[in-house]
């Protein structure tokens, strides 16, 4: 159960994302590269979660079968309980369009889009009413300072206002999570801390899930909770106990 | 969305936008030009042919399958009048002529040549010649011995307007004939062996000559050319039912010169377009499978946001139906102003065995400017399909990892 009470939601653990023993195999010649080993991972409405990890240490392969844009080779990613493993492509389109909002390393704007398009076009497939969509839109531009860019294209803006725009175009569809993907990387420190202090804000404002990606430890101290991956295998905390892995 | 986004796209890569409606309008405005100037061609060949055989001959199988004994085709008098009945009440009917056609020996001097004679019914109106004429006058229903020549002919026996020339044929029984004639005119036509070969006389003395009331064909004219078919299968179907053993023939059939050209016509025409729109196909595929390569990411964030591979195909595609669009009413233009620039300019051509230069025109009409705005419109369309499946079918994180 999840409550918005004034700016703030208190979290009652409602499970909404769980990861069941994934793991995920590349073939490089004749071999089976593990990319991640048998994880196992749950997040809640409202967590603020930090995965933390070196570079190749299976990070961004996790966050791709999270966000259901790829499929795992075993194991299994629920969203709300439902298993995604067997859903169809356009079922998959459909949940992460309605449930999930999404932040790249390289903001990924639309780059024929002005920024107030870019955050309206996840509206535009949910066949949101016009009126409603400028509204929402107005508003979240407004929310993450940007309103008075509204109308830029993304090569008019600065790194941290793409990924400010990156960032409301996440939450434009009100999803229950937002998984980014080191979205600190391309900013300087100054504007990853904005950054990061606005995704904070917002997870506590609107309840909304964040699970974030990053080697940036700068970015661990955002965190509500911490996890960190190497070699495929995730550890809960500071610890370095590994929570679950498959050889 | 799924308009204004290909165009902003477009927009975006005006260069390459402007390259793919470059080629698609060249090839339409080809097409187009090509077309027209086919159909400009063809209809002034219909109305020299027309003018040639009028709309309809009706005759004897033996004469159109060239399987008579001497002039067993002839058309008796009472034949010729009961078809005359028939096609009178034709709705299409706008005028009939009853001619006998025959083969002699014309004589000038020391000169001889061999002619082809048609026997007609002055001032009938329908297929006598008459505006033809551009020396002397056409032949008068009361001529008797009077005769109109090509220009051809004339400068070939070297005889002039009233000048005299004698015409031996072969009787329908079999027996030679002959008749002193007074040339009464010349005629000028566009084909130079007709000229030189046909020459015209009055009916009631050619069947003087020939010793009988026949004729060999009843010639129809139709108040319009597209009525031709219709009319031909009514009066088919009116002369059969009357027990009337003859064969309407229209005036494409009757000229083999006509059919051939107009199959070239086709032939060059359908070549063209094919070639044309294979190298469309070839390079628009080309520069939108460059194109779409090069936004593989793009596509890769789309469908991240939730874009179903139906909706990143639907907008991919709408940005080649834009192209195609946009391309081939371009053609369009470029092909109008380039027919009118070479109709005002008025180029002349004198095709082989033709007297008369023609002036070379291109038609310049709504309706030609359906095939080839159709056939670029789909070149572009089904170029844009391979490209648009496989921008659709990519895989999500391998987009996405493109740099």
């Amino acid at each position: 159960m999840v409550e918005a009470t004034g700016r703030f939601c208190h979290i009652h653990g409602e499970r909404f994302l769980e990861a069941q023993a994934l793991t995920k195999t590349y073939k490089v010649g004749t071999q089976d590269v593990y990319a991640l080993r048998g994880v196992d991972f749950t997040a809640s409405q409202g967590d603020f979660v930090v995965i933390n990890g070196p570079s190749g240490s299976g990070k961004t392969t996790f966050l791709n079968l999270i966000a259901v844009i790829d499929r795992p080779t075993s194991g299994e990613v629920l969203i709300e309980g439902t298993p995604t493993s067997r859903q169809s492509e356009r079922q998959l389109a459909i949940l992460r369009k309605t449930k999930i909002g999404l932040v790249f390393q390289s903001f990924n704007l639309i780059p024929v889009l002005s920024a107030a398009e870019n955050v309206e076009y996840p509206l535009l497939l949910l066949d949101v009413p016009k009126r409603e969509r400028r509204e929402r839109v107005g508003a979240l531009l407004n929310e993450v300072g940007l309103s008075t860019l509204a109308n830029r294209r993304p090569n008019e803006l600065s790194g941290g206002q793409r990924q400010r725009v990156a960032i409301a175009r996440a939450l434009v569809s009100a999803p229950k999570i937002v998984l980014a993907d080191e979205p600190t990387a391309n900013l300087d420190s100054e504007t990853g801390g904005a950054v990061m202090d606005l995704m904070r804000r917002l997870n506590q404002e609107h309840c909304v899930t964040f699970i974030i990606v990053t080697h940036d430890p700068a970015v661990s101290g955002y965190a509500k909770r911490r996890v960190r991956i190497h070699d495929g295998t995730l550890k809960e905390g500071a610890t370095d106990v590994v929570v679950d892995s498959a050889s | 969305m799924w308009w204004w986004i290909p165009l902003r796209s477009l927009w975006r890569n005006r260069r390459r936008a402007l390259l793919s409606i470059a080629v698609i309008g060249l090839g339409t405005a080809i097409s187009f030009f090509v077309l027209g100037f086919v159909d400009s061609s063809r209809a002034s060949i219909q109305v020299s042919t027309v003018q040639e055989y009028a709309n309809l001959q009706i005759a004897s199988p033996d004469l159109w399958n060239d399987t008579a004994d001497g002039y067993d085709y002839l058309i008796p008098p009472e034949d010729a009048s009961r078809i005359e009945t028939i096609v009178t009440a034709d709705p299409a009917y706008a005028g009939s002529t009853q001619q006998l056609q025959f083969a002699g020996l014309l004589a000038a001097g020391n000169q001889t040549q061999v002619v082809s004679a048609t026997a007609i019914a002055p001032e009938n109106g329908v297929l006598d010649f008459a505006d033809l004429v551009t020396d002397g006058r056409a032949l008068a229903a009361s001529d008797a011995a009077s005769v109109v020549v090509g220009r051809s002919l004339a400068d070939r026996l070297a005889v002039s307007v009233g000048d005299v020339v004698t015409l031996t044929v072969t009787t329908v029984a079999g027996a030679y004939n002959a008749s002193p004639f007074r040339i009464v005119g010349i005629y000028r036509f566009t084909s130079e062996q007709f000229e030189s070969q046909v020459l015209f006389v009055p009916l009631p003395f050619a069947q003087l000559l020939l010793a009988t009331g026949g004729v060999d064909r009843i010639v129809v004219s139709l108040s319009r050319l597209g009525e031709t078919d219709p009319a031909k299968a009514r009066i088919t179907g009116a002369l059969a039912a009357a027990g009337l053993r003859y064969d309407p023939r229209s005036w494409d059939e009757l000229s083999p010169f006509y059919r051939q050209l107009s199959s070239y016509f086709d032939a060059l025409f359908g070549f063209l377009t094919l070639a044309v729109s294979v190298l469309v196909f070839f390079i628009i595929l080309q520069v939108l499978t460059l194109a779409f390569l090069e936004r593989t990411r793009e596509i890769g964030t789309l469908r991240a946001l939730g874009t179903t591979r139906g909706e990143v195909f639907r907008l991919f595609f709408t940005e080649s139906v834009w192209l195609a669009v946009v391309g081939s009413a371009a053609g369009i233009g470029v092909g109008l102003l380039l027919g009118l620039v070479f109709n005002a300019v008025g180029i002349e051509w004198r095709p082989p065995g033709t007297i008369e230069p023609v002036r070379l025109a291109v038609t310049l009409a709504f309706a030609t400017a359906i095939v080839p705005f159709g056939v670029s419109l789909v070149a572009t369309l089904l170029s844009a399909l391979f490209p648009s499946i496989q921008a659709s079918r990519l895989s999500v994180v391998d987009a996405l990892r493109v740099d």
